[in-house]
């Protein structure tokens, strides 16, 4: 729906996405994010209607699979108030271990007009039970009762998770209808074996890192789902986000709610079924990461305010920490999402891990990425990290006089001998090396640049306040209230967090957008914290 | 008095420059002038010539002239934007413009003897030295008079952010939010990036500058193809940069010194109006520092908005988030500001940059640009092995690759060619087996315009995202034939003036027997674009700035007919033309684009993002 007076409302609506934000983070308290789901190796899943919310107050009505019933248990276990509606979108992340063998059952509560739908587990090696015959895979007719009534309103699908990794899974029924409406979602299948690698040696200190220490007080669980992606040394991983693409075209989904919802009386009869739901022209105005558009999706996952759209996209890491990212692309379009940051170290493809023909137990030969377009149905497994090295000036803004922190620095070149302190995983060659010519604050002088006055600038929500990173460097640099009048920034306050933020987006920029209204879409920022911030990631 | 005004706030130093243009605030400085010169004066350099790097903010030269209005010198015909340039330019009295280009920093001291009558010398840093050793191998710290010296140089370029108009291949005249060039604009004219050395980014400007420049002076006078001469413009410094006296204190003597102190008159006259399409090219070698130096001069066709810009180096590994542009997460700069973006850099490859303000808005607009990283690899000395250079990167940790980082992608090849340098050859990547080498070299910058967005844009409408679609595909910011019209592109603006709003054509000159480096990165904001070669086959050699090779040392290079780029992608094609056989002298290929709706201007059903390819 067209709105007048764009201008001014991208304006406006700056004020008030950043009032939103403040307002989310009142609601919730600073959440970040994690791949979390729901565990089998069964699953009893079904098919209904809901509508869900876009931050511009739209409800949009959709369709999505959901728990039929509480769900085995829900994973990684430091999530607490996992949630599994019988309807949500995405759909439920499936989560098993290499060699089960998976069931999903699923029964149809779309409404009756919708008619048969179904499920696809590309990948796999599915067989099916009950049902209908479809063109795809075997599909489960609209229930008219509860508890598989009629019993064709359920099937069962079985496979063997063979091998480890990401994928999508997604409607087999009438596609560029259902796939849109939102039935879609994500099935991650653990490794059976873990190199030893991934628990030993920098990843075991890094765990250790995690525990209360003279820098934090909290201990900053472990959010994991396992300590791997694939049997393979170059697949290890301290920290995991799951993304899903996708958009909606809000016609789409008003043309389907009215013939679901059509009541014929006198003259006015109802279309039999959804055909006349035309899917083209497409024109979406909603773009979601997770089934949810900026800022919504930086809020917590199972937040309340989103019954129907469990999971959220707010990636943390800490510096030196591989963090593998499970990218699926759903919906219709391609997404060329950009990491600010650095690049990412694809993996796999559709759970196929990509090795040199030299050594393939050891060499990787996915490509670096720094733009992971994603592709309808596609699933790509990738490992990022951040440690500012090569930087050529010091994040901690460290200083002979100013502090007393040493960066020894390992085989590689970082700080992991210490993981009690604020520079754990610091880029040693750098360290001390000075920004500034001449600071006032007591970082280090000598640098190459000299900044301008901070009043000819305007601040970001997500600035820290100052260039470096963590509190303790930007209380030294700048003050407690960093650069930012009247008192600090909302999102990343110079005191708390501190962290260097990257915006992870999709490059389509006009897909940043919600319902032409800018910021939204999107778009989710990535805070990389020092280790005074403790990443809490259980909700 | 010195309530009226915010003393610089903790960290900042004493770094802005203010010129008032009312009474308060000039008598403010004078309170600022006394306090900051006396703490000032034991860090400032008595030595002209030196360090822009300090700058003090007691150094107000009187307000007056340089903030006044224009307006009678400007045609009578564009009234409504002279009366927007009247204003911006008093609203640019009270700005804070400057530059920072230093000649010496810790991580490349001025160490050469006579730079001044030898600048390309030895420890000058104006010149990036040959490779012959890793330039860091004690792994710890950093050391102010030993490790730490990084074997580059140092490169500079001024931009400035505002808005602009360009030539579409239908002729149509369109409206831009445009990065334009402030420094290397002799470069920019003849094709080349804008990026210079201090030697030369650090000179005034002999003559005036005339509104348009470089257009101007080179007697640009049609549109949209300049009939001037683009030889007739020689000066490759920063535009505005002008010497400051001020008095020492201590001797009452006057002290002259180019310290990055600007004439905001020539920023005005020059920046105004003067976006290019694409953004100013960046060129600049590994172990280089780069100041960027970004000058807001406010958007003449729209007066409402008081718009920020910024500078995201897209794919930039280990960016930070101060200096990655993105106005979230750290700062942008207002009209009248200047802001200069500081990087070592990266490792070497075909980036881009663009401004990350309202993207859907200002990329479409047009603020996109391409950066490009030389690698050491061209610096080793002519007869020397390529592995062995190669193995000496591996005794840096920061230059260092192997399954160590699993970032990193260009490891020793498995195979060692035994390829040796050889004199004047260029390479697009520290391949140690020559496999990247070339002999000329393209950027390519793909992008697309909605005519209808840029409409809305000039004119206050409202802006439906949604419905963006473009109708103009563009190579280098121009639409087929223009593309292969050599020499700059000038277009009239608003301010009654030629501007040359396209600088780069987009024909690729391959000399008979010889290879091209298509460096090519799309920033489209709608959808994704199709680059095919009809004849000769592409050879993609790197994806995103890293160069295609695995864990193994294997070079994953591929062939192809024809590559695919979303918004926010890039690769590097060798166009390899050895076969003179079957590529001989005189002959002419095409790069077109295969989604053939793109192949048309708008409504023109033939022209778009198509070019030649020309074997010389």
């Amino acid at each position: 729906m067209r709105t007048t007076n764009m201008n001014k409302k991208i304006a406006k609506t700056q004020l008030l996405v950043a009032l939103m934000v403040a307002v989310a983070l009142l609601l919730t308290p600073a959440a970040q994010a994690a791949a979390p789901g729901i565990t089998g190796p069964t699953f009893n899943l079904t098919a209904q209607p809901a509508f869900i919310t876009q931050p511009d107050g739209s409800f949009v009505y959709s369709w999505g699979y959901g728990c039929n019933g509480a769900p085995t248990a829900f994973a990684p276990a430091a999530i607490s108030g996992g949630t599994c509606p019988s309807m949500q979108v995405p759909g439920p992340t499936l989560i098993v271990r290499q060699g089960q063998t998976v069931t999903v059952n699923l029964a149809n509560n779309l409404p009756a007009r919708a008619g048969n739908t179904s499920i696809l587990f590309p990948g796999f090696n599915v067989t099916t039970s009950g049902g209908v015959a479809g063109l795809l895979t075997q599909e489960a007719v609209p229930a008219t009762g509860a508890g598989c009534v009629p019993a064709t309103a359920c099937v069962s699908y079985t496979f063997t998770a063979t091998t480890p990794g990401t994928r999508s899974y997604y409607s087999g029924t009438q596609g560029d209808l259902q796939v849109e409406m939102g039935m879609y979602g994500a099935i991650i299948v653990l490794p059976s074996t873990v190199p030893s690698a991934c628990t030993s040696g920098v990843h075991a200190t890094n765990l250790t890192a995690k525990q209360p220490n003279q820098v934090h007080a909290g201990l900053e669980g472990d959010f994991r789902l396992e300590a791997a992606a694939y049997n393979h040394p170059g697949a290890c991983y301290d920290r995991e986000y799951l993304f899903q693409f996708s958009e909606m075209d809000p016609r789409i989904h008003r043309e389907a709610e009215q013939v679901a919802t059509c009541v014929a009386a006198g003259a006015v009869t109802c279309p039999a079924n959804m055909d006349g739901v035309a899917t083209e022209p497409y024109v979406p105005a909603f773009f979601m990461i997770n089934g949810r558009s900026m800022p919504d999706d930086m809020d917590g996952n199972y937040a309340p305010q989103y019954p129907h759209q469990p999971y959220n996209g707010n990636p943390h890491m800490h510096p030196g920490e591989l963090v593998l990212l499970r990218i699926i692309g759903q919906g219709r379009w391609q997404h060329p999402f950009h990491e600010h940051g650095n690049h990412v170290r694809v993996l796999a493809r559709d759970g196929n891990l990509i090795q040199s023909a030299t050594n393939p137990a050891t060499n990787l030969a996915g490509p670096l990425l720094f733009t992971t377009t994603t592709t309808p149905g596609e699933a790509i497994d990738g490992i990022f990290y951040w440690t500012g090295k090569g930087l050529n000036w010091d994040p901690y803004g460290h200083a002979p006089g100013t502090t007393s922190a040493t960066c020894t620095p390992d085989s590689n070149g970082y700080n992991t001998g210490a993981p009690g302190a604020i520079n754990y995983f610091e880029w040693c060659q750098d360290h001390n090396k000075p920004l500034q010519a001449t600071p006032v604050g007591s970082v280090g002088a000598g640098g190459p640049i000299t900044l301008p006055n901070p009043n000819i600038f305007a601040n970001g929500a997500w600035y820290g306040g100052s260039p470096y990173l963590g509190p303790e460097a930007t209380v030294r640099a700048v003050g407690p209230t960093g650069t930012t009048p009247p008192s600090g920034t909302v999102a990343n306050s110079p005191t708390d967090e501190a962290g260097f933020a990257f915006m992870w987006h999709s490059h389509n920029e006009r897909e940043i957008t919600t319902n032409n209204i800018f910021p939204g879409g999107m778009m989710m920022m990535m805070l990389v914290d020092s280790r005074e911030f403790v990443i809490d990631e259980s909700f | 008095m010195a309530q009226k005004y915010a003393r610089p706030s903790p960290g900042e130093g004493f770094t802005a420059r203010r010129m008032g243009i009312s009474g308060d605030i000039q008598a403010m400085t004078m309170v600022q002038k006394f306090s900051l010169l006396r703490s000032a004066h034991s860090i400032r350099p008595s030595v002209v010539l030196q360090s822009p790097t300090y700058r003090n903010e007691a150094l107000d030269a009187p307000p007056g002239p340089e903030g006044g209005c224009k307006a009678m010198r400007k045609s009578y015909q564009v009234w409504i934007p002279i009366f927007l340039v009247c204003l911006l330019t008093a609203a640019a009295s009270a700005q804070s413009f400057q530059v920072q280009c230093p000649t010496s920093t810790i991580t490349h001291p001025l160490t050469g003897t006579n730079c001044d009558t030898n600048p390309l010398g030895p420890g000058c840093n104006n010149k990036s030295p040959d490779y012959t050793a890793p330039t860091y191998t004690s792994g710890q710290g950093y050391d102010a008079n030993g490790a730490g010296h990084v074997n580059g140089a140092i490169k500079c370029q001024q931009i400035s952010g505002g808005d602009g108009f360009a030539t579409m291949g239908d002729g149509t005249q369109t409206y831009l939010f445009a990065f334009g060039p402030l420094s290397g604009l002799a470069d920019m004219s003849n094709g080349l990036p804008g990026t210079q050395s201090p030697n030369v980014f650090n000179t005034a400007y002999s003559g005036t500058f005339q509104p348009g420049d470089p257009a101007t002076t080179d007697g640009a006078s049609q549109s949209p193809y300049s009939l001037g001469n683009p030889n007739l413009f020689a000066f490759n410094g920063a535009v505005g940069l002008a010497p400051e006296t001020y008095t020492d204190p201590n001797t009452g003597n006057p002290v002259t010194v180019m310290n990055g102190h600007v004439d905001v008159r020539q920023i005005m006259d020059v920046g105004v109006l003067n976006g290019n399409m694409p953004a100013p090219l960046m060129a600049i070698d590994e172990d280089d520092e780069f100041f960027l130096t970004l000058t807001n001069v406010g958007q003449v066709m729209r007066p409402d908005l008081f718009e920020q810009h910024t500078v995201h180096f897209h794919g930039y590994p280990n960016a930070s988030a101060f200096y990655d542009g993105v106005p979230d997460a750290s700062v942008a700069i207002n009209i009248g500001g200047s802001f200069t973006y500081y990087y070592l850099a990266p490792d070497a490859g075909t980036y881009f940059w663009h401004c990350h303000i309202t993207p859907p808005e200002h990329l479409q607009m047009g603020m996109v640009g391409q950066i490009y990283v030389r690698p050491r690899q061209n610096r080793v000395p002519v007869g020397i092995s390529l592995y062995g250079a190669l193995d000496r990167q591996q005794h840096d940790l920061r230059t260092r690759c192997d399954n160590n980082d699993i970032l990193c992608s260009n490891p020793l090849p498995a195979i060692n060619t035994g390829a040796t340098q050889v004199a004047g050859r260029k390479y697009a990547y520290n391949d140690g087996d020559g496999s990247t080498a070339y002999d000329v070299e393209y950027p390519i910058q793909i992008h697309g315009f909605d005519p209808n967005f840029h409409f809305v844009g000039m004119t206050f409408n409202p802006e439906g995202f949604t419905e963006m679609k473009d109708k103009y595909f563009l190579l280098n910011g121009r639409s087929y034939p223009d593309t292969i019209h050599d020499g700059p592109l000038a277009t009239q603006s608003t301010d009654g003036a030629m501007h040359y709003s396209q600088p780069l054509s987009s024909i690729i000159n391959i000399p008979a027997g010889g290879k091209a480096l298509l460096r090519i990165a799309d920033l489209d904001v709608t959808e994704h674009q199709t680059l095919a070669s009809l004849g000769i086959p592409m050879t993609v050699i790197a994806l995103n700035a890293k160069l295609l090779r695995d864990q193994g040392g294997n070079n994953l290079y591929y062939n192809t007919n024809s590559i695919t780029l979303g918004g926010g992608e890039s690769l590097d094609v060798i166009l390899d033309a050895s076969d003179t056989t079957k590529y001989p002298a005189g002959s002419v290929f095409y790069l077109y684009t295969p989604n053939l709706d793109h192949l048309s201007n708008d409504a023109e059903n033939f022209g778009g993002l198509m070019t030649e390819v020309r074997i010389n």
